[in-house]
Parts: structure tokens; C-alpha cells; sequence
């Protein structure tokens, strides 16, 4: 017997593809077909009738685990209730500069040019863009005005760069004390998204799909898109979004603002909807040919498969259409958003998605890497994301859906507080910073209006509650109170998602492999 | 509801097997028993310790008390010695009397049980069951089966109709579930399944009707041969390689940038196609470089040890990154060749299965070694490289070239022909020389006087390539002008691109052009024979085909010689230049003429060579330590040798502590699992799932083979026949096995076909979808070989990625032929391959794959349906219905034959016939509609035809090319 396949409910351990369905042989007995279809009925807790076959069909095929909670309809988590249904996750690519946005050092006002204490940078390496620069490591202070803004703590000191954030204080749940190790950009950015810094691992977006599923029939589950900027600086990877070893239907679907809003979504010209229709008609009839030959259960999955096409075709236009907002959603969003592409566009785009039921919706916003110029890349970047942000928490908390869903906003890593290149007061660039930089939460169960964790005096390193610098090795047993590693970042979604990040686990070569490898914790410090 | 009692029975019914009982509740796990119960009836007799109890072990019990048990005198129970050693008050496991075996009292103790409450994973009801009966029974340790080198054993003869032995192995098995082969598949369908699996192609129509035709009984061994022979076989097997050793055209991280590396590429197709033996194929790609005097082929296909994915991020550091290719490069090779995960020994001893940690550093100094620096410099040559012909049909003639001009120098013997006190005094007084500025002429007219000198202007970058100034078409004409100054009698070499009038001065003297081939491909070395002095030289460049910029080039080769005191640091090609100078102190060796010859040649095929990433060694090797945590700045303990994993035996005793070293060991015959997982993947791309179901996985955590003994036989019997793989496929298509029909057997209660008591039967993979309908269409261009192709692409796709700085930003989509090559050659941008690959379960090829998913999306169907290249495939294909057909059944009946290789079924032919009849009124309503239609793609439509009768074909072309008569292999 194969033991690998022995187990049990009780234990939610969950198998690859390989044998729960049937993407390594296509081919099954009708009666057992049967047999599965009345197994997920069960799994999904609600009559098959209701959900349609389409569906269903979509949703194991798709190896969804979801199936094997207490039911999808509620959004109810796999190991446990469930605090957020959706995750939008705004994704600062190239590294936010923590220093002129989120964490206020006015300590640093005073030491202009001053170089970094050695007690400070504590041998901790530095890349090779700066590790030799004959200026040494000249501090350089933000030139930007920071204002203490009400939360339900001390408060919390925005910068002047994100006028409408800031507003929002209130809602955010602002982690100061966010870290990695790696300190380039592809690494980086890899890591985060996929928990391994080098390429092949399924990404934060396709764990959520293969272990909650999708909300919806009409739409792909986990979207991804990307927002326009001035300084579309460093790459990004399909990796990102992409499944690594895992099937590929888990993979993030781009919505784009460039042609086909979905890839290949219009008919071609020449064909219309009812010639649409008339194909697949033919097509069902074709493969129902097929299936009599040869009683492939595939096949019939296939025929939904086309019927889904046909009503996304439907489906995404309508949302895309924005004929239907009413004026002061552009007061809110701005009228940037009307503007497709824009960071307020996507932002709103999100809104509209989460309402129609998708799971999962990630907004990547390239040019944070501001190694020289930082004031003028930085000013232009903040404009993009700054009032979609917000607008993106107000306009879900007005509808009421702020509540269960998750919005998460930050980069790969921070930025330095020694100035990278030419040094003035008005004038700096900033090299890579793993050690520390902000994140914030809002809604789908975090704190509101809570900052956490600190830095020193530098913005440098993670600090104890007196200010003193600590230096947190990522410990799977143990963790530090008071910081956040990428890990537990990602651990904490899941959480809040209703997974357990050490039991959602992809048999891959042998081995149970997690988002989190063997790492994360949850900060339940953060989780109201 | 009705399906609890459905389930309860089903329930009822299985647990007559006990050790099935524990699964039936998990869902994934209800399928594979379910399996399980309908085809295996597993009977409790003597306990099979390598599969049965060690999976338990290792998946419930290593966790703690396994190979990397870190705590010291900790119980380890990954052998028969631990298990059972004394540990004072206990022993896990008590032979003498197995009563007293801890180990089973823990497992069923509730106050104090192993695993214990909090562990992760618990034993199940079963488990324990088998774990008691083991403990019994004595606690006999063995090997996990794929660590004993496979032996072969003699399958039963059931049956006089088998074919071969892979069909005893098959049928013995069989009838353990009282099942018999399916009847055979008919010959249409037989022929299109064989044509698709081994090429990758349907069968041509002549093929197929000669094949229908042939009622010899060697006709089907006959088709086995022809599609083995066609150069579409290579093709198709070159890409399952490819997605293994994960082949990009792109260096896979940050900028992506391009890398020169599709010759290694060609090679694969080419060693498929000549059936290289698969140990030479193994061999050359690890270590062909360090065979003696390696061939072109032998040092191209290191390429494999080159592609691993590279950065040359800014600030990146180039000691983490000299680890992590080599980490990159191990766990392929784990995966690849050993079927082993590495991954897990990169940062302490594996769990699970018995790699230690210095095991896989071990493994990894094989890498260590290797000279190309850690950061790829963003660079296409990412040196070292091999300079290679683009088109893999002239690298014979290349090599040749090479060795005769090889063969003319150690004739020559340089070295030795002239002293080297002779040597430096005739190249010392001819080192140093220089070019004034270069100017040029406006580009003229091939027969108009030469311009006045006012209207000469200064030319930047000569002698070299004067970027922005491109070679004039033919009738045209360019003039080029210099001063040079030589310090001694002696002749330089001027090269340049242009057409056959172009000319060469000295002064007043022209300059006869050499004839022959170089004449002809339009490429010149010319030898100036200069006195010492200043001259003026002036070349006319005519126009040529050859577009790009003007290239010239000045050699002189004495001035090398003077500089670098020594022959042999000069470049062959330079030395045969010594060799051509009739005033030089060789030219009393009387091989000026042929030296220049062989010059010429050389130098005109230069422009034709690319360049492809290979291994080669660095003279001392560098340090390898084990790594702390996989941390590349902790190294611990003493420096390693090169070594194998110990549990797989060692390294041939005569072998090299290198790379060929490592090759030795793969290809041997005690290597207990190079050739069982290179052949499981074989057999699981002609059957569609493997012999071991987990073809990544060969490890204690890898699925058992559904046919231990078949398995081992086809691994022995292929080493039998000196690795010849087509002999083994033809084995295997040969089998009745592979011939059974595909249909559905109702009375054969095995839905995932783990008996193999049917034909295979699944979906197509993405580049045979593609290349399926250029070929039904008649557009699919056959050539072969050579750099990337990008057929249509949404717009915006890479740009929306990609970093400002990088040379892949833009997709420059090709035109003409190049849209039509096969899928093998579509351009991989690692980091965003072509969305129609991806859409069908393509890989990235970031890091090594072996099994592709085979996933079912509405994304899937908005692609068939809609892209344009599909869409030009069916109005092509629509085109050729009309075009070859006469009316409405013998065009319906030609598009089946060529997509399914059979006709239409009556309700076929019906939805088809409806389809034809709506779509026909629809446009001729529509005209404009069905003319924007016949637009998409480039290929213009034949306007001979009528308009609303092609776009109502082009549809039903189009249905037809997206549903399962096309996509489905049956």
C-alpha cells in the first residue's frame, strides 16, 4: 500500500495533485466521478444545486483546499474562523523608504552628515553599491515634515508625503519593526512573495488559492495588477504571482489596463457574442462525441471550463465598466482614477473585484528604488498611491466590507538612513535596508489604529522598547516580541485568512513544503 | 442523502483491508485508497520493509528520530543498529523479544504516546497495525528499494500475444486484479497517438492513408521506424529535456537579460535525433569539456552545467551568489539524474532520506569549481563561451574547418620551424603601428566617380564597427579612407564586409581580392604588403545583402608575437596568419598559400558563428566547505573533496575527483538510480504518467512503483543495450500495452490507470497545441535550429515587467516564417514566457521540472479561441479545407482526418454541418465582419475565395482546433 496516502480528516494534512485529483491522469469512472461530486458536496457544505457544476468543477479542479473546510460560501477559513474573506495587498516595489514616509527619526535632524556609528551599523554588511562609496555612510535626515496623527494609541507620525494616509490613521495598523535578510532586489522581492529567495516556490497569492479556493464563479480568484509610475525602476517576475511546483490554475490572473483587460478575454473581430455561442455549442457537442468514446470525466470539466469563459467574457467587461460609480467615488478615489492604469484605477479595481467576490487581489507599484533623487522619485510615488490608499480603506469601510477584508500595504525592504551618492539637505538617494522597514494593515481583523514595534534613533535597526538596537534572528522555535519578519508577515495573512501557515502544506519531491518554509509566526499582538 | 450510504458502504466494503482503514475519512486520501482497494487487494503476508514501514517511519517518526537527529545519543530509528541498540533501560526495538519493544509500547501508550500528542503528524490505526506486526515479526531493516541497483528478473509468460517483456510485467500484474489487456486501439487512432508521441506531430496524410493501406503485419513496426527517423522526433524529445535542465534564452533573474545559449539547445534535438547514446549524453553535458580533446559537440553540451539561472544585480554580492548558482545547480542535478530533493541537505542532514548535510557539499564541489565568474554581467557572452556556427547543419563543416587549420599549424610546427631568437627579431622592429582617422564618403552609386574630398567626413569607431553606419544595399557603394604607418616592411591584414566590387588600394596600387569562398559570402581579408613608411589606404565598400554596420578590421599579428614574447599565447587564427605571410621568416615552410586559404575561409565564416555559454574549470580548484544554514558567509569544518552521496555508492575507483568523475559515477552500472528515473520519465511521457508516479521523487518520501520489477528490467535492459534510447522506446510502442485502445473499461475498476490496462489518454501539452495547428493549417515552417522566434504576443506583457535597463523589455515580435516555427523554438524569457506555454502548464524554467501539471482553466479556452495565432491557424486551415476539398463532407471529413485521423462520427459531422450553416448566413449578412475576420494574423487571406464561405470554415476550423478531437492524445 501507499502510506504516503494514509491519513485522516482529524489531522487537516493535505496532499498534492499528485493524489487528490486528477491532474496527473485525466481519466475516471464515471461512478467514482460520481462518487467525488458527492464528496465536494459535502466539503463545500451547501447543496451542489446552488453552486452549479461550473463551478464546482472549478474549484476542485483547481485543488482547492477550501473544499475541505467548513464551506466556502461564509469564507470560513481552513483550520480556523476565518477574520478576512479577501486580501488586496498594495506592493511597493523597489523599497519604500521608510525614513521619509512612516517612521519619524527627528533625532537625525541633528546629525546631517554625520557618518553612522559603527555601535549602530554593528558589521552588519552593506551591498556593494555603497560598501566602498568614498563619502562613507553619511546620514542623511528626511527632509520631510512629520505630523502626529490620532490612532487608538500615542498616535502615529505620518509624513507630509502621504497627506491622505495619514488621515486614515485610525484604521491603520502600522508595523514599524519589519525585516529580511535579503538585501538585493530580485531576492528580495522573491522572498517575500514566495518565502524562498531563490525562484521555484509557489507565491503568497497561489497558497491562498490552493488552500481557500475561489468566492466566485464569474471571475478568476486571485487577480494581479499592475499600477503605472513615472519611474518604473526594477523588475518584476511572473514568479511573483506565479505557482512554482504547484498546478498552475493557482497562478494570479493579470488585469491589465492595456488591451484585453484579461488576456485573450475579446472575441476576435468578426466574431460576436452569439458566434461565440454557436462555437461552443459545437465545441459541447464535440467533446460530449468525445466524452461517449472514451467517458473522460475531464472532458465534461471542460465543457464547463468553456461555459465559465463565456460568462467571464460577460463579467469582466462589467466590471471594468465604471459607468455605473457614482461621482463622489472619483471625490474619493480622485480623479486619477478614472485614468486606467493609475494606482487609483487598480485601487478601485480592487474595490469593485472584493465586491464581486474575488479572493485575492494584488496591486504591484514599481519605482521605490530610490538609490539618488529620492525627494523627487519619492514625491511622484507617494502622489500615485497615496490618495488610492486611502480612498481604497474608506470606500471598503463604508460598504462594510473593511471588516473582512484584509488590505496590506509595503515593499521588499527600507531604505538606509545613510545617504547613497551626493548628500544636501534638500537632495539624497537611499541604498537598500533589510533590517528594518514599515508595513501597514488595515481591516480584515487586524488592531486598528495601533502602531508596533520600533527602530533606533537611525531608523537602522530594531529597537527594544527603550530605543536600544536588537538584532532579531529569524528563530523558528522562538520570536521576537516586537518585530515582524517577512515570515510572520505572511504567516499572519494566512492566519487571518483562516489558515494555519505550518498546516497548509504542497507535497513537492518528497518533502511538505510551506509558504513559510520552517519559519513565521503569527503576531497575534496585531490581531484584534 | 443518498451519499452518505454511498460512502458507508464504499467504507464498509474497503475495510476488509485493515491497512486501508485509517485514510477513508481525508479527502485526498479517499481517492488513492479507493484506488488502491480496487486494484492492489493488498494481502497481509510478509511485510515489504522498504514499502510499507519505512514510509511511516520517515514520515512520522525521522522527524525526530532521523538521520539529522541533532541531539547526541538521541534514539535514532533510520537503522536495524540504533533501533535495536541497548540504551540501558530500553531498546526501541527488542528482536529477542519483541514484546518489550519500546517502540511498540509507545505507539499505543495513551498516557505517554509517540509521536507525541503535540507532533504534527500522528500515526494512524493502521499504521500503528503495521508497525506492531513489523516489530513482531523481528524489525528487519532493508534498504529503500531505489538505493539497491536494480537487477533484472524474467516476467512470467502469460500469454502468447505479448509482445515483449514490458507486457509480461504488465499482464502479471493485470491479472493480480483479474484484468486483461484492452482490445487494440484502431489503426487510425494507433497511428495518431504513436505520430504524437514520439514527434509531437500528428501523422502526415500520405503516411497515414499508406498506413491504412498496409495490411503487412511488420506495417506498424514500419511507422515505429519512420517516426523515429523523422528530425520531429528529436524535436519532441528535446523538450521534456529542456524543462528538466530548465532552458532559457534569458538569464532568469533581475534585468533578465538575453544569453547566448540556444546552440545547446540544437544539440539536444540533434543528440535525440542521432540517438546518442544516453551515457555519452549524460557524460558530455556534465563534464565534456574535461574529455581529451573535446569535440564542438562534446564542449557545447556543457552548456547543461550553465544554466542555472544568474543575477548581476547591482550591489549583489559575489560570494552569496558564487553559493547559490551551485546550490541551483546541485538540487537540479538531485532532481534530474538522482530523483532525490537536495534541497532539504543544503542546510542540515536531510529528514528523510539519508543525506547528510556534508553528503550534499560534497556533491556540490563538483560545481564549485567552475570558472565563469558568479555575476553574469548582464552579458549575451557570459563567458566562457563557444563560438559556434548559428546553424547547427554547418557545425561539421566548422569542425572541420578548425581541424585542418589545426592540422596545417602542427604541420607546421611553429615553435620549432624558426628560432626563437629569429622569430622576435623579425616581429620586434614590427610591433607598434597605427591608423590615422578614418573618413568616408557619402554612400554613392556603385559606378559614380569617387566624391570630391570636401565631401569626405570624419568616421568614429574604425578600425572596428562604425556604429550607425550601415553597409550600403546593392548598386551601392561607400568609400573609406586612411593613413597608416608601419615601422618595417611587412603585411597587415584588412578585413571588411562588402559586395564582390569592392576594392582596396595602397596609394595607387590596387589591391587584387582574394577569390574563392570568402569572395563569395562577401567577406574580405585582404594581406597588405606594406614597406615601412606611411601609406594611404582607401577601400571601396559595394553594396552587399548582408545588412549591418561597416565593420573593418587591421591585424597584426607580429606585433602580438612582439608584445607577448611567445607563440603559443597567440589565438590559432593569428598564428595561421603567421603562417600566411610570404615575407615573414615561415614563408621558407612553403604553406603561405595554403594557410591563407584556409584564412579566408575562417574569416567568412566567422560571421556566421554564434556564441553558447559552456563549462570549463578553473586550473586550481576552489575551496568547498559545508555551509552553516546554507548561509554563504558561514563555512564550517575542513575543506571537502568532490564526493557522491554515500547512500548511492561511491565514485568509480579510477575516476577523477572532477566533474567526468561525477559523470562516471551517474553512468554507472551500480549507480542505483540515474538510469530508473531517466527511464520512468521515458516511459511517462509514451504512457502519460509514470512507472513511479512521483518522477521528481525516488526517496523514502517518493511514491513506490506500480511496477517495482518492470521498472529495474527497463533500467537494466538499457545499460544492456549501451543506453540506446530509441531502442527503448521502440520497446515500448512496440509494447500491446501501448496499442490497447484508450477507451474506458467499465469492468476495470482502476480510474488512474495504475495497471496501465488501457491506452494513455490526456491533454496535449502547450507547444504540441500549437504546433498541431500551424501543421493542420500548412503554415508550420520545418526549419530548424537557431536563436529564439516570437510569435504574436499581446503588447505590453514584458514591458509592464521588466526593468528600464534590461535588453528584454520589448518583445519584438518576428514576421514571415518565423511565426510558423515549431513551439520548441518560441523565445523563453524566464521571467515571462510566452503566455499561451504558461496558460498550458509550461514551466518557467526558473528551476527544473519533470512533471508538468495538466490543469483545466476558462483562461484555457479564451485562449483557444481567441489569440491570434489560433485564429490564423484557422483561417488557414479553413483555407486549405476549401482549397483541397469539394464540398462540405470531403472538407469535414479531410479536417478530421487531419486532426484526429479519423472521419467524422454522425453527431460530429451533424454539430459541425450547424455550425457551418449559421456562420454561413451569419457572414453572408456580414461581410465586413467576415473580412475583419480573414485579417487577423499577417498571412493575407486568398482573395480568390469567397469571403463568407472562408470565415464560416475559418470557424468551424477554429472549434474544431480548440475542442478535445485536437487536444486530447486517445
Amino acid at each position: 500500500m501507499d502510506t504516503s496516502g494514509d491519513d485522516s480528516l482529524s489531522e487537516r494534512r493535505f496532499y498534492p495533485p499528485l493524489l487528490i485529483n486528477s491532474t496527473t491522469t485525466n481519466t475516471m469512472n464515471p461512478l467514482r466521478e460520481h462518487e467525488l461530486m458527492m464528496t465536494r458536496r459535502h466539503f463545500f457544505g451547501r447543496s451542489a444545486l446552488g453552486l452549479g457544476t461550473a463551478a464546482l468543477a472549478n474549484l476542485w479542479d483547481g485543488n482547492a483546499l477550501g473544499a475541505a473546510g467548513t464551506g466556502i460560501g461564509g469564507g470560513s477559513g481552513l483550520h480556523h474562523a476565518a477574520k478576512a474573506k479577501h486580501v488586496i495587498y498594495l506592493f511597493m516595489s523597489g523599497g519604500p523608504s521608510h525614513l521619509d514616509t512612516w517612521d519619524h527619526k527627528p533625532k537625525m535632524q541633528d546629525m546631517f552628515n554625520e557618518q553612522l556609528p559603527d555601535h549602530i551599523r554593528g558589521g552588519q554588511r552593506v551591498t556593494g553599491m555603497t560598501a566602498n562609496q568614498k563619502s562613507g555612510l553619511p546620514l542623511a535626515p528626511s527632509k520631510y515634515k512629520f505630523t502626529r496623527h490620532e490612532n487608538n494609541q500615542d498616535g502615529v507620525w505620518v509624513s507630509e508625503l502621504l497627506p491622505h494616509t495619514a488621515k486614515m490613521a485610525k484604521e491603520l495598523c502600522v508595523v514599524h519593526s519589519t525585516f529580511t535578510e535579503a538585501i538585493n532586489h530580485d531576492p528580495a522581492i522573491t522572498y517575500i512573495q514566495t518565502g524562498s529567495q531563490i525562484p521555484g516556490r509557489p507565491s503568497l497569492g497561489a497558497w491562498v488559492s490552493y488552500g481557500l479556493g475561489s468566492l466566485n464563479e464569474n471571475l478568476p480568484g486571485y487577480v494581479v495588477m499592475h499600477a503605472k509610475s513615472k519611474f518604473p525602476e526594477q523588475s518584476l517576475f511572473n514568479r511573483l504571482w506565479g505557482t512554482g511546483f504547484m498546478p498552475s490554475d493557482h497562478q494570479g490572473i493579470l488585469l491589465r489596463s492595456q488591451g484585453d483587460p484579461v488576456l485573450f478575454l475579446s472575441n476576435p473581430d468578426g466574431v460576436t457574442r452569439s458566434d461565440r455561442r454557436a462555437q461552443l455549442d459545437t465545441l459541447a457537442a464535440l467533446n460530449q462525441a468525445q466524452h461517449e468514446r472514451f467517458a473522460d470525466p475531464e472532458v465534461l470539466s471542460r465543457i464547463a471550463q468553456h461555459e465559465m469563459a463565456y460568462k467571464m467574457q460577460a463579467s469582466v467587461p462589467e466590471l471594468m465598466d465604471l459607468s455605473g460609480e457614482k461621482d463622489d467615488t472619483f471625490e474619493l478615489y480622485g480623479e486619477e482614477a478614472r485614468n486606467p492604469g493609475s494606482f487609483a484605477a487598480c485601487c478601485l479595481n480592487a474595490r469593485r473585484l472584493v465586491e464581486r467576490g474575488v479572493r485575492n487581489v494584488q496591486i504591484f507599484h514599481r519605482g521605490w528604488d530610490a538609490h539618488g533623487n529620492l525627494p523627487k522619485e519619492h514625491e511622484s510615488q507617494c502622489a500615485d498611491v497615496d490618495q488610492g490608499s486611502a480612498a481604497l480603506i474608506q470606500d471598503l469601510k463604508r460598504r462594510g466590507m473593511l471588516d473582512d477584508t484584509l488590505v496590506v500595504w509595503g515593499g521588499e525592504f527600507g531604505r538606509t538612513s545613510y545617504c547613497q551618492g551626493n548628500l544636501t539637505r534638500e537632495n539624497y538617494g537611499r541604498d537598500h535596508h533589510p533590517r528594518c522597514f514599515t508595513v501597514w494593515m488595515a481591516g480584515g481583523g487586524v488592531k486598528p489604529g495601533i502602531t508596533y514595534g520600533k527602530t533606533d534613533d537611525y531608523g537602522y535597526n530594531i529597537a527594544h522598547e527603550d530605543g536600544t538596537p536588537m538584532d532579531p534572528i529569524p528563530n523558528k522555535e522562538k520570536w521576537t516580541p516586537g518585530t515582524m519578519h517577512i515570515h510572520d508577515l505572511n504567516a499572519t495573512i494566512m492566519h487571518l485568512l483562516g489558515v494555519d501557515h505550518t498546516r497548509l502544506t504542497y507535497r513537492y519531491q518528497g518533502r511538505d513544503f510551506r509558504l513559510t518554509d520552517v519559519h513565521g509566526h503569527v503576531i497575534k499582538d496585531l490581531i484584534a | 442523502m443518498n451519499w452518505i450510504v454511498d460512502f458507508k458502504r464504499k467504507r464498509r466494503d474497503l475495510s476488509r483491508c485493515s491497512a486501508l482503514l485509517g485514510g477513508l475519512v481525508a479527502c485526498g486520501i479517499l481517492f488513492s485508497t479507493t484506488i488502491q482497494a480496487a486494484v492492489t487487494e493488498e494481502a497481509n503476508v510478509d511485510l515489504d520493509f522498504a514499502r510499507q514501514i519505512l514510509p511511516i517511519l520517515s514520515d512520522k517518526c525521522f522527524v525526530c528520530h532521523g538521520p539529522d537527529t541533532r541531539k547526541k545519543n538521541f534514539l535514532r530509528l533510520d537503522s536495524f543498529e540504533a533501533a535495536t541498540e541497548d540504551r540501558g533501560d530500553y531498546q526501541a526495538i527488542n528482536p529477542a523479544d519483541p514484546e518489550k519493544s519500546e517502540l511498540l509500547l509507545r505507539i499505543h501508550d495513551t498516557d505517554d504516546p509517540m509521536p507525541p500528542e503535540d507532533a504534527e503528524k500522528q500515526l494512524s490505526d493502521s499504521e500503528k497495525e503495521l508497525l506492531s506486526q513489523w516489530v513482531r515479526q523481528g524489525g528487519d531493516y532493508a534498504k529503500h528499494w531505489a538505493f539497491v541497483p536494480p537487477t533484472k528478473s524474467k516476467p512470467a509468460k502469460t500469454d502468447e500475444t505479448i509482445q515483449n517483456e514490458i507486457d509480461g510485467f504488465i499482464h502479471a500484474r493485470m491479472r493480480e486484479s483479474e484484468a486483461d489487456f484492452a482490445a487494440e486501439a484502431d489503426k487510425a487512432s494507433l497511428a495518431r497517438r504513436l505520430a504524437l508521441v514520439l514527434t509531437g506531430l500528428p501523422p502526415e496524410p500520405e503516411q497515414l492513408a499508406a498506413f491504412m493501406g498496409d495490411n503487412a503485419p511488420d506495417a506498424y513496426e514500419r511507422l515505429v521506424e519512420e517516426m523515429l527517423s523523422s528530425p520531429r522526433y528529436g524535436e519532441h524529445q528535446a523538450r521534456y529535456w529542456l524543462d528538466a535542465v530548465r532552458y532559457g534564452d534569458t538569464h532568469g533573474l533581475h534585468l533578465d537579460n538575453r544569453r547566448g545559449i540556444y546552440p545547446y539547445r540544437d544539440w539536444v534535438v540533434k543528440a535525440f535525433n542521432e540517438n546518442l547514446p544516453f551515457d555519452d549524453f549524460i557524460t558530455w553535458q556534465l563534464a565534456g569539456d574535461l574529455l581529451p580533446n573535446p569535440t564542438l559537440e562534446q564542449t557545447l553540451a556543457t552548456g547543461y552545467v550553465r544554466m542555472n539561472p544568474t543575477t548581476s544585480e547591482g550591489g549583489a554580492i559575489p560570494l552569496e551568489f558564487q553559493a547559490k548558482n551551485n546550490f541551483d545547480r546541485t538540487e537540479t542535478l538531485g532532481t534530474v539524474f538522482l530523483g532525490m530533493t537536495m534541497t532539504c541537505s543544503r542546510c542540515h542532514t536531510h529528514k528523510y532520506d539519508p543525506i547528510t548535510h556534508s553528503d550534499y557539499y560534497k556533491l556540490f564541489a563538483f560545481f564549485n569549481s567552475t570558472s565563469e565568474s558568479s555575476m553574469d554581467g548582464n552579458s549575451y557572452e557570459y563567458g566562457p563561451t563557444l563560438k559556434v556556427p548559428k546553424d547547427p547543419a554547418s557545425w561539421p563543416a566548422w569542425e572541420e574547418l578548425l581541424a585542418k587549420r589545426d592540422r596545417l599549424l602542427t604541420r607546421a610546427s611553429l615553435g620549432s620551424a624558426v628560432s626563437s631568437e629569429a622569430l622576435m627579431s623579425y616581429a620586434e622592429p614590427r610591433r607598434g603601428w597605427s591608423s590615422s582617422d578614418w573618413e568616408k564618403t557619402a554612400i554613392v552609386g556603385l559606378n559614380d566617380p569617387i566624391p570630391n574630398s570636401e565631401d569626405w567626413k570624419e568616421v568614429k569607431g574604425l578600425p572596428g564597427k562604425a556604429r550607425r553606419n550601415p553597409v550600403p544595399r546593392p548598386g551601392k557603394a561607400v568609400y573609406l579612407s586612411f593613413q597608416l604607418a608601419v615601422p618595417a616592411d611587412q603585411v597587415l591584414w584588412l578585413s571588411f564586409v562588402g559586395g564582390k566590387a569592392s576594392s582596396v588600394s595602397v596609394g595607387d596600387n590596387q589591391i587584387d581580392l582574394p577569390s574563392g569562398s570568402a569572395y563569395e559570402q562577401q567577406e574580405h581579408l585582404v594581406p597588405l604588403s606594406l614597406e615601412e613608411g606611411i601609406h594611404t589606404v582607401r577601400i571601396r565598400i559595394a553594396g552587399s545583402s548582408r545588412s549591418g554596420d561597416i565593420e573593418v578590421r587591421l591585424k597584426n599579428p607580429w606585433d602580438q608575437v612582439a608584445k607577448s614574447k611567445a607563440l603559443d599565447k597567440l589565438d590559432p587564427s593569428d598564428r595561421l596568419l603567421l603562417l600566411a605571410d610570404p615575407n615573414g621568416p615561415f614563408a621558407t615552410l612553403n604553406l603561405t598559400t595554403a594557410a591563407e586559404a584556409i584564412a579566408q575561409r575562417f574569416f567568412a565564416e566567422s560571421a556566421n558563428l554564434t556564441t553558447s555559454l559552456v563549462a570549463k574549470d578553473l586550473d586550481k580548484p576552489r575551496e568547498t566547505k559545508v555551509l552553516r544554514r546554507g548561509e554563504y558567509n558561514l563555512p564550517i569544518g575542513e575543506a571537502l573533496e568532490p564526493g557522491v552521496l554515500k547512500v548511492m555508492g561511491s565514485l568509480p575507483q579510477d575516476a577523477p575527483k572532477n566533474r567526468l568523475g561525477l559523470a562516471r559515477w551517474l553512468t554507472d552500472r551500480e549507480n542505483p538510480v540515474v538510469a530508473r528515473v531517466l527511464i520512468n520519465r521515458v516511459w511517462q511521457r509514451i504512457f502519460g504518467i509514470g512507472l513511479v508516479r512521483s518522477p521528481e521523487d525516488f526517496g523514502v518520501q517518493g511514491q513506490y512503483p506500480t511496477h517495482p520489477q518492470l521498472l529495474d528490467w527497463l533500467a537494466v535492459e538499457w545499460q544492456d543495450r549501451d543506453w540506446d534510447l530509441k531502442e527503448m522506446i521502440r520497446l515500448m510502442v512496440s509494447s500491446r500495452t501501448f496499442r490497447q485502445s484508450s477507451q474506458w473499461r467499465d469492468a476495470v475498476k482502476d480510474p488512474e490507470n495504475r495497471i496501465f490496462a488501457r491506452g494513455p489518454s490526456h491533454r496535449l501539452d502547450a507547444e504540441v497545441l500549437r504546433d498541431l495547428g500551424l501543421w493542420a493549417a500548412g503554415v508550420l515552417d520545418p526549419h530548424m535550429g537557431g536563436e529564439g522566434v516570437k510569435p504574436y504576443q499581446p503588447s505590453g506583457l514584458w514591458m509592464a515587467l521588466a526593468h528600464p535597463a534590461s535588453n528584454t523589455k520589448q518583445y519584438v515580435q518576428d514576421s514571415g516564417r518565423r511565426l510558423y516555427r515549431r513551439s520548441l523554438y518560441v523565445y523563453w524569457k524566464r521571467t515571462s514566457p510566452h503566455p499561451m506555454m504558461t496558460l498550458f502548464d509550461a514551466p518557467s524554467r526558473e528551476s527544473s521540472c519533470v512533471r508538468r501539471s495538466r490543469t483545466n482553466t476558462p483562461l484555457q479556452s479564451l485562449g483557444l479561441l481567441n489569440e491570434t495565432q489560433r485564429i490564423e491557424m484557422g483561417r488557414m486551415l479553413g483555407e486549405r479545407l476549401l482549397r483541397e476539398g469539394i464540398d462540405d463532407n470531403t472538407r469535414l471529413d479531410l479536417l478530421f482526418s487531419l486532426l484526429a485521423s479519423r472521419s467524422p462520427m454522425p453527431s460530429e459531422r451533424l454539430a459541425c454541418q450547424n455550425l457551418l450553416e449559421t456562420m454561413r448566413q451569419r457572414y453572408k449578412n456580414a461581410p465586413d465582419d467576415a473580412t475583419a475576420l480573414l485579417s487577423t494574423g499577417e498571412i493575407a487571406r486568398d482573395t480568390s475565395l469567397e469571403v463568407s464561405e472562408h470565415a464560416a470554415w475559418t470557424q468551424v476550423a477554429t472549434t474544431v482546433l480548440a475542442s478535445d478531437v485536437s487536444i486530447l492524445l486517445y
